[in-house]
């Protein structure tokens, strides 16, 4: 695995940062500009990323570049050093898609709003930031612009800052995220102090073996910090008023993409740094399978009695990455073949996710746009007016509910399948149980927002605009196609990214000259074998021919069952017949809705929905104290297993 | 030597200390600071070697001079200027918040909830 | 040719023809036998295909306040569903497509049917049809946990004794193999649990008393389908229907399964004769003894039915299934 040196990475990542001071400097004048700015700076790092793909992932380079020219002395990194691998180029992908239809949405989402050069600055400088820290290759890089995201992100939160939830959602970003950086700073000073570099490939080469109490200590610190950054429970308190508070074009960033970098430092941390200590141990399989299904389980009970849509989502996002969790907690199993299942489920979640919860807050970000609020008590029957934004919404459910031709249904078999072969049975009851909530409090969502009876001051809203719509197809066209075409996904993006993980010796050879890695490690590291373990052999062609001769069936028989009557075409809509039943009753408006629904299953559980209502009091101390706890409990967790 | 890393560690508690109990605003942004000031000390701390003088690069340099180590010297310069930065912020967020709540006390900053 | 073969699977058998005929057919035996439980005459046992035609010719509305599409697209949506996964299941040992890892696809797939009538109900646009959908939610969140032990239990009782990764497998052509060489699964000890388990949860599937609480014809006026006629409603009766059809062969295939009785047969007629007659008597026993002697239930209590009773038996049997193969 030879190294191979481009200048790609540096654009994708220079350039937004160099448009977001562009913009800064054009003031409040020359708003298509800012709009055509920002389009084509978030273009070029999606057209950087796929002229990666080439070498990466065709031929199995790992691009590296050290920058500045500073390149390693007498084998020691000097210098700060960008390399990706297929893993980054995974995540990059997916944050370059999303962030360029942001990009596109927010033409005509905020056109509302004034002092949009303080938006599309801090825009590109999330897109930048985010792009930067999946590419780098060194530890305190990888710091520095999860602050700059942290920052970018709060500042987005807070931009409409004359709602009272914005200020107060940023204000407790602004806590338990530097929290959470502060944890990860003091991780990596702890590591600094052993290791003596910052380059991720030496790191891990030098801590082979040399395992210490600091070390573990940092260990403990830094999961608890990227997990502030990756929503996992207890730290999960932050992204509800968020992304709820955030303009939609940036929700979908927050929760869809920011999540993911929270991810990829845990990757990076348990899979690269902490090779050996990590890979292959049953105790810290059982620490991130256990944090995984808590997340999983708290996010959907919390998601079930919301009744703000945005809010709902950010809960169901906190869900998601448990699944994610999961998959990467079996990814460090003993037995290889279950390890390889579980981390090619991890990842293909990530994508799905990214995918399906941007387009879900999309569709919500348009029903704001239209109706002024996102209150599933004061919204109904918006199916009539906005069809498209349904469609939309429709697709998005049937992918998180996991049903066969979308997406969700690859990724939730291949969780479930290695979850029990990895034999942790309960995980997998609790994760099919989760998947069914989950297909619960979307329903009600529809049943809230889109279908019901339609409010007398929303009677006159129109669809959206076409330019809001076109990312959101977008969005549905790449779920339709990872759910039929999962086969060409898994070979191109999901297989590659799988075997980077595992390749930390590919990975540290690329800073250094090749046998760097065999000397240090003393031995050749075994990396599993990538095989099709998906057991389905069924194949979704079939299914997609099933289907059309299906409906071709169904369409025949109808039509010829059917008189044809003729004289239906002039209905008179006012007739009383098309009335929806009452019983006979007086009709006055009744839309069941918001809180309304499932009242059976609240009923039965409703000594665990109310504490946990109440433990989210919304009090920035008492968030901040479960950080403090989590990072506690890790801590001794790990010195009493490591 | 010794005293450098207690005095780091006893800020950053106190910092943790005065986000968990504090209840105004200005105080729990004040904790942390705190928070950010314990670590960059530790930060420094960790490059200290007995012996040696400040890295700076003179003309006048003869092989086989001792330094310290120059490289957390440059980390806690960037994370100085990453606190003054969360600083800034925090504090705009709280006088935002006394606009629009009328009070900076956490427990009645709080209408999202549940 | 293999063309051919392939659309008469998907038309006839056990595509289209079969699932209706056999659908509308348990449903009558189901009405006539709760009828002659209660001591009337009942209707005939073909009424089902004769409110089938009517409903077809007869008009439908489509109320103001509904969201015109989907409510048109939800019953086609739903029965589609059902047919698919009648194509799944094992037939004694004949299987349309043969693939390895379906239970989990039949899982998913059988939350379609609820999925649309949910959807149905939704587009309708009426209070009524809003409490419906809520119920059906629940009660659909219900019944999947044990569902999915029992699938647990069955799979990892097969996929020991055949040796797969993880001691599970998903498939239910293995286990319609294993059937056939070690005789039929409910004569093991460790599945009576799974198998009483299974008759409890197929009421609430298909949607019969007692836990037809979503459908409450006396209370809601029957939910979800409250604005539905015509065509449209003969497409979800038909939908219902199957869905007895399924849940019965489902039955059949994981417990009763093998090749013909574990005689070993392997004509393909007769063995679908005694699986048809395997499926009566399940739904006999299942869906019509217990709606001619009980009444309808709260939707509270039937989740707190379904998350106690059956989800201990099904336990009981996974227990027993780790058990027995240490």
């Amino acid at each position: 695995m030879n190294g191979y040196s481009s200048i790609l990475p540096l654009m994708a990542i220079m350039l937004p940062f160099l448009a977001a001071f562009i913009i800064a400097l054009t003031g409040n004048k020359a708003l298509g500009l800012k709009r055509v700015l920002a389009v084509i700076f978030t273009f070029i790092p999606l057209l950087a990323v796929i002229l990666l793909f080439k070498p990466i992932i065709e031929n199995g380079h790992i691009v590296s570049y050290w920058l500045g020219n500073w390149v390693p002395e007498k084998t020691w990194a000097i210098g700060i050093g960008l390399e990706i691998d297929a893993f980054g180029l995974f995540c990059g992908l997916i944050i370059t898609l999303t962030c360029f239809l942001s990009s596109i949405f927010s033409i005509r989402y905020m056109e509302k709003d004034n002092g949009l050069e303080k938006y599309y600055t801090m825009f590109m400088l999330l897109t930048a930031s985010m792009i930067g820290f999946v590419f780098t290759g060194d530890l305190f890089n990888m710091y520095v612009m999860l602050e700059i995201m942290t920052f970018a992100a709060i500042g987005l939160t807070a931009f409409r800052n004359h709602k009272y939830k914005s200020i107060e959602a940023g204000f407790k970003y602004i806590v338990i995220g530097s929290l959470g950086s502060s944890l990860i700073l003091l991780g990596t000073v702890l590591i600094y102090a052993q290791a003596h570099t910052l380059n991720i490939a030496q790191i891990s080469a030098i801590l082979h073996g040399n395992y210490n109490a600091v070390t573990i200590f940092a260990l403990a610190l830094m999961l608890t910090g990227y997990a502030v950054k990756a929503f996992l429970v207890p730290c999960h308190t932050w992204p509800a008023d968020a992304h709820m508070s955030a303009p939609s074009s940036i929700s979908m960033l927050l929760s869809g993409v920011m999540s993911k970098t929270g991810i990829f430092g845990i990757i990076r941390i348990l899979y690269m740094i902490y090779r050996s200590k990590c890979v292959a141990a049953p105790s810290m399989e059982f620490l991130m399978i256990f944090w995984g299904t808590i997340t999983m389980l708290i996010g959907a009970s919390m998601a079930i009695i919301q009744t703000d849509f945005k809010r709902l989502l950010a809960f169901s996002s906190v869900s998601q990455i448990g699944y994610v969790i999961v998959g990467f907690g079996v990814g460090l199993s003993a037995k290889t073949s279950v390890a390889v299942t579980g981390t090619m489920g991890g990842l293909y979640h990530m994508l799905n996710h990214a995918m399906f919860k941007s387009l879900a807050f999309l569709c919500a970000g348009a029903v704001l746009y239209r109706t002024g609020t996102t209150d599933t008590t004061k919204l109904g029957g918006l199916a009539k007016k906005m069809p498209y934004t349904t469609v939309l919404f429709m697709i998005s459910l049937a992918s998180i509910a996991g049903m066969p031709p979308f997406n969700g249904f690859v990724s939730k078999w291949l969780i479930y399948q290695s979850t029990f072969e990895a034999g942790y049975w309960p995980v997998t009851i609790i994760a099919l149980l989760v998947s069914v909530m989950t297909l619960a409090y979307f329903i009600k969502l529809a049943q809230s927002v889109f279908f019901g009876k339609i409010h007398k001051e929303h009677e006159n809203i129109k669809e959206i605009p076409w330019s809001m719509r076109v990312p959101m197809i977008v969005l549905a066209a790449v779920c339709i196609f990872a759910g039929t075409f999962w086969n060409v996904i898994s070979d191109k993006l999901i297989e590659p990214a799988a075997y980077a993980i595992y390749n930390i010796q590919g990975y540290i050879d690329v800073m250094f000259n090749k046998g760097y890695a065999q000397n240090m490690f003393n031995h050749e590291i075994p990396i599993p074998k990538m095989t099709r373990a998906m057991a389905g052999y069924w194949s979704p062609i079939n299914w997609l021919l099933l289907f059309v001769v299906l409906i071709i069936g169904f369409i025949v028989i109808a039509s010829l069952l059917s008189k044809g009557n003729k004289k239906e075409s002039i209905i008179d809509l006012s007739d009383t017949k098309y009335d929806t039943f009452t019983g006979g009753e007086k009709e006055y408006f009744s839309h069941m809705a918001g809180n309304d629904l499932f009242w059976g299953l609240k009923h039965q559980f409703r000594g665990y929905f109310k504490t946990l209502k109440n433990a989210h009091s919304g009090i920035v101390n008492d968030y901040v104290l479960w950080v403090a706890a989590c990072a506690a409990v890790v801590t001794i967790y790990l010195f009493a297993v490591l | 030597m010794l005293l450098n890393y207690i005095g780091a560690f006893l800020l950053i508690v106190f910092g943790l200390y005065i986000i968990l109990v504090k209840k105004n605003l200005i105080k729990i942004v004040v904790g942390m600071s705190l928070l950010d000031t314990g670590i960059n000390l530790l930060l420094v701390s960790v490059g200290f070697r007995p012996g040696g003088t400040a890295p700076l690069f003179m003309n006048d340099l003869k092989p086989g001079s001792f330094f310290v180590d120059p490289v957390p010297q440059a980390l806690t310069l960037t994370s100085i200027v990453i606190g003054a930065c969360v600083t800034a912020l925090a504090l705009s967020l709280v006088i935002k918040v006394k606009e629009h709540y009328g009070t900076i006390d956490a427990d009645k900053v709080r209408r999202l909830n549940g | 040719m293999d063309i051919l073969v392939y659309i008469f699977n998907i038309l006839i058998f056990p595509g289209f023809l079969f699932c209706f005929f056999f659908g509308l057919l348990l449903s009558g035996i189901d009405r006539k036998l709760v009828a002659r439980m209660q001591r009337r005459i009942g209707p005939p046992v073909f009424q089902p295909f004769y409110d089938f035609f009517k409903l077809i010719g007869k008009g439908h509305i489509i109320p103001r306040g509904a969201a015109k599409k989907t409510f048109m697209l939800a019953p086609i949506i739903g029965l589609l569903g059902v047919v698919i996964i009648s194509m799944f299941i094992p037939i004694f040992g004949y299987v349309f497509i043969p693939r390895t890892a379906d239970m989990i696809v039949i899982l998913y797939l059988l939350t379609v049917p609820a999925v649309a009538l949910i959807l149905g109900g939704s587009s309708s646009g009426s209070p009524y049809s809003g409490v419906g959908i809520s119920r059906e939610m629940v009660t659909m969140l219900s019944y999947e946990l044990p569902l999915v032990i029992i699938l647990l239990a069955v799979g990892s009782k097969v996929g020991h004794s055949l040796g797969e990764i993880g001691n599970v497998t998903f498939s239910l052509s293995k286990v319609a193999e294993y059937q056939s060489k070690n005789g039929m699964l409910i004569c093991s000890l460790s599945m009576i649990p799974a198998a009483i388990a299974f008759l409890l949860c197929i009421p609430a599937e298909v949607g019969t008393v007692p836990f037809d609480v979503a459908e409450a014809e006396t209370e809601i006026c029957e939910g979800p389908l409250v604005e539905y006629s015509g065509k449209y409603l003969a497409l979800y009766k038909l939908m219902s229907a199957i869905k007895m059809f399924i849940m019965g062969s489902l039955f059949v295939a994981l417990f009763f399964g093998g090749t013909g009785f574990g005689t070993g047969i392997k004509f393909l007629p007769l063995n679908t004769l005694l699986m048809m007659i395997l499926v009566i008597i399940t739904i006999s026993i299942s869906v019509s003894f217990l709606r001619a002697i009980v009444a309808r239930i709260k939707v509270e209590h039937t989740l707190k039915f379904f998350w106690t009773v059956p989800t201990a038996l099904a336990f009981v049997s996974l227990i027993l299934t780790y058990v027995t193969t240490l």
